[in-house]
């Protein structure tokens, strides 16, 4: 427009150009004391040069090539039980990269900004990676980061300041994912600070990550982007799940018993480097490892192969829940929350019918937990459902079906439905839900019978249409117990999974209620059976954990290889004819134990491990390991 | 009027405020004085990338990542360590190019108001960056590094206009140096070569993580048509200590 300008009208608009910029050069003089750092625009497509570590960004990294990062046993013994055949099951073919990971990746990136459109202010800068779509988002507006039972992602949920030269982010909520992807794990409780700083056409990223499950020093990594002039015209990377492997059963994850990686030293032989190098640690990446390379022998590397002996470690992931004596509502999808607080989650769907409730905590929270349903819905409770008969599921029973309570229903038609229409909510559960809260006629019942369930299914289904919703329980033979359901709300696409599934500890396989491991992971499947994801193994299905934070199939499908893993190995250790003490000696969880591991409490880690044992003794494992 | 409300309010901007307030135009800043980040101190490298490359020298032929050209993986194929060692050339490299990437410790101070002075451990060189004229003739290892000062730009791209004194203070910034006049040596210890044509333009950077610590960034491209396809890009990072620890001067290794 203004090429087309003549003399005349560029001699109009100078004045009010000049008059412009000269306020404005004034304005940045006058408030330029308390400047903030400027703002650097990194919007462009950019793609790494690859002169660093090529063959890891490339193609793939070796096995056994963990030199330089600074792992903890637990990412080491977790790699090496890593086959990479993984990546052939159904629910990892397409397994996004964790955020700092990405940007190391292959392929193109795109950055740009977005702006308030009437103020002009920085709302956040995006980048969009090439390899499996990866879309970050860094906020740049000074918004708080989610509480800890918010969902995680692959990119997890990124804040950004300009400080200096640098834009500076921090990252927290991000999926477990690659470390590097020949198996080291980066967890779940992984947070990321990360410098992006630009120096004319070339960025130079630098990553800083904090695990504290797998990771003793923070890692830190920095990669070189170069900008493209123009657009490179290549950014999908379309992935969808099939079949890769026929016959394997769906209980099945390749995996490598601890000492028997087969390729342990193929990459240290290739490179004649010390195996004990090639393991990795904190240590190999300072300089004075260059010498203890030159001693270090084939003994002290498989010493590293083996979970160590001494106490077992204990988890140090972040406690979800809140513990300050309040009820937080984190909205799920359409008309479903979850409500957490009281132990365990509870899940509510609102709408016309009244709140249907997927179980009631422990009960010592019940009157918030009523007075937060009330906030979301005025009617009564119509439903509640327990996943199972456990304490942390059923403890607010009695309250939250009072609070059901409708009078206007009682003496009608409707209560002719149901035997306790208008009492107070009617409570769902499997038949032998209700068979252990109560009692046999004549003996002491260990509930109180205000919160039994009334309505209860005896086979594999029991299912409802609510809310504007169709409403499934699915029950989950000998589980965590032998009466355990999972509730799935089709249209909303959420399932609660009860204990079956949490973020916080080993599941509470209950033997003396009829658990077992092998049912424990046939309910894990039965979940996966269930569920879709919406992009890049993210999204889609959400997953409601009886404790912890709200998931997607991605969390299930960890925790699922994580159980039929230790599974395997303590099938592999009761077929050489070990006993309990030796089982809990060879530290079959020793790669978990960080995340999930127990020393005290109501489940330990030692808890775990013997009902593992005691469940594959007692019967003969279904679709036990086939090595 | 509104030309002259331009040049007021110009004026306004490109004088800094202290001479405002003193009345008179400040003496230039050294670059010591107007350095926008502290680089000083002891400094240990983290080898996180290309670890097999620098924790152990590879062998003869393995220049994977390295753009070199025909001519750059002819030489590169040629690496004798032994003749380098009976030749006196076992630092090779130790030189500009490639003396960041291998593992050991930095210290790096002020030489006077003019130039940063950086010691490394590895191989005991000593790298020096005038931001005034040259005090080498070069032809050496270490070559002639010139030195400024990259700040960062301002808001509403009005970085133009800042002028020399704006940014100045420990507000943020990166050390720019460009070494030419290098004697020839290898990017990589594996005899992977860069000629006495290479020029290397490297940027200083440090980040302090908050609760944690402070990193200095070192980002790299080495630009040589005899031996290269392309520029040779890599960023070296290391963590800064508190004292000389594990400060430990070594000679030269041809191997």
């Amino acid at each position: 427009m203004l090429g087309s300008m003549t003399e005349n009208s560029m001699g109009s608009f100078r004045p009010h150009f000049f008059l412009l910029a000269g306020a404005l050069v004034t304005a940045v003089t006058l408030f330029g004391q308390a400047r903030p750092s400027p703002a650097i625009d990194f919007s462009g497509w950019w793609t790494s040069p690859f002169h660093e570590d090529s063959l890891e960004r490339g193609a793939g990294p070796e096995l056994v090539d963990y030199g330089g990062f600074p792992i903890n046993e637990a990412a080491r013994l977790f790699a090496l039980s890593y086959d990479p055949s993984r990546v052939t099951l159904r629910h990892h073919q397409c397994d996004g990269y964790v955020a700092p990971y990405q940007v190391r990746a292959i392929g193109n990136s795109r950055a740009w900004e977005e702006r308030d459109p009437h103020t002009q202010k920085l709302i956040a800068i995006h980048w969009y990676h090439q390899t499996f779509e990866g879309h970050r988002v860094i906020w740049m507006d000074g918004r708080p980061h989610p509480p800890a039972y918010a969902p995680h992602t692959w990119m997890g949920f990124s804040t950004g300041t300009f400080v200096g030269n640098a834009l500076m982010v921090n990252t927290t909520h991000i999926k477990q994912g690659w470390l590097r992807r020949n198996g080291l794990p980066e967890s779940d409780q992984a947070t990321l600070v990360e410098f992006f700083v630009r120096h004319g056409d070339h960025i130079t990223y630098t990553s800083v990550i904090n695990d504290p499950v797998y990771l003793s020093e923070p890692s830190v990594r920095t990669t070189d982007l170069y900008r493209q002039p123009v657009d490179p015209n290549f950014w999908l990377f379309a992935c969808d799940d099939g079949e890769q492997i026929i016959g394997r059963g769906p209980d099945q994850v390749p995996n490598f018993l601890f000492g028997q990686h087969p390729f342990l030293t193929e990459y240290a032989d290739k490179y004649k480097l010390p195996l004990l190098g090639a393991l990795g640690g904190a240590e190999t990446m300072y300089p004075e490892y260059m010498t203890k390379l030159k001693t270090a022998t084939e003994a002290e590397g498989m010493a590293e192969t083996r979970p160590s002996q001494g106490p077992a470690e204990t988890s140090r992931a972040v406690d979800p829940d809140p513990h300050d004596g309040e009820i937080h509502v984190w909205p799920v999808r359409r008309n479903v929350y979850m409500l957490v607080g009281d132990g365990g989650n509870v899940t509510v769907q609102v709408g016309d019918e009244g709140p249907l409730v997927v179980d009631s905590g422990t009960g010592q929270m019940a009157g918030k937990i009523i007075a937060a349903i009330r906030k979301l819905s005025d009617k009564p409770i119509q439903f509640l459902v327990n996943t199972s008969f456990h304490p942390d599921q059923t403890g607010g029973n009695v309250k939250l079906r009072e609070s059901g309570s409708d009078p206007s229903v009682q003496g009608s038609f409707f209560s002719l439905q149901f035997v306790d229409a208008g009492v107070g909510a009617t409570i769902m559960a499997h038949q032998n839900v209700a068979n252990r809260m109560s009692a046999p006629t004549g003996k002491g019942a260990p509930t109180p019978a205000a919160g039994w369930p009334s309505d209860t299914y005896l086979k594999e289904r029991r299912r409802t249409f609510h809310n504007d919703d169709d409403i499934q329980l699915f029950h989950e033979p000998n589980a965590i117990t032998d009466g355990d359901s999972i509730v799935q709300f089709s249209r909303a696409d959420i399932i609660a999974t009860g204990d079956i599934f949490t973020t916080t500890q080993y599941p509470f396989i209950d033997r003396n209620n009829g658990g077992s491991v092998q049912g424990e992971i046939d309910a894990l499947n039965d979940i996966l059976n269930r569920t879709v994801y919406q992009h890049e193994s993210e999204g889609g299905t959400l997953i409601v954990p009886g404790h912890g934070y709200l998931c997607d199939e991605h969390e299930v499908v960890e925790y699922r290889d994580m159980l039929v893993i230790i599974r395997d190995r303590v099938q592999a250790l009761i077929k050489n004819g070990a006993t309990l003490e030796q089982v809990k000696a060879a530290g079959v969880t020793a790669d978990y134990d960080t995340r999930y591991g127990a020393a005290t409490g109501p489940w330990t880690t030692d808890l775990f491990v013997e009902a593992v044992y005691t469940s594959l003794k007692q019967a003969p494992a279904k679709n036990a390991a086939q090595k | 009027m509104g030309l002259k409300l331009f040049v007021i309010a110009a004026l306004a901007f490109v004088i800094p405020r202290e001479a405002c307030a003193q009345g008179a135009l400040p003496p230039p800043r050294s670059p010591l004085a107007a350095a926008p980040v502290d680089l000083t101190g002891y400094w240990v490298s983290l080898v996180t990338e290309d670890w097999r490359f620098r924790m152990v020298t590879s062998p003869k032929g393995d220049f994977t990542s390295v753009p070199l050209n025909a001519e750059g993986r002819k030489v590169a194929q040629a690496w004798d360590p032994a003749k380098d060692e009976t030749s006196g050339q076992q630092c090779k490299a130790y030189g500009a190019p490639g003396l960041l990437r291998l593992p050991g410790r930095l210290h790096i101070t002020w030489q006077g108001d003019n130039a940063l002075r950086l010691d490394t451990d590895a191989g005991s060189q000593t790298r020096l960056f005038s931001f005034g004229p040259a005090q080498s003739r070069g032809g050496d290892w270490q070559g002639v590094s010139t030195a400024t000062w990259d700040r960062p730009g301002s808001p509403m791209g009005f970085g133009f206009m800042l002028g020399p004194g704006a940014g100045a203070g420990q507000s943020g910034g990166s050390l720019k140096v460009v070494t030419t006049k290098l004697r020839p040596g290898y990017l990589r210890k594996n005899g992977v070569p860069y000629s006495a044509d290479a020029v290397v333009t490297e940027y200083f950077d440090r980040f302090d993580v908050p609760g944690g610590d402070s990193l200095l960034v070192v980002s790299a491209e080495v630009n040589d048509p005899m031996y290269l396809l392309q520029p040779f890009w890599t960023s070296t990072h290391f963590k800064k200590q508190s004292d000389a620890s594990g400060w430990n001067p070594t000679g030269c290794s041809a191997r």
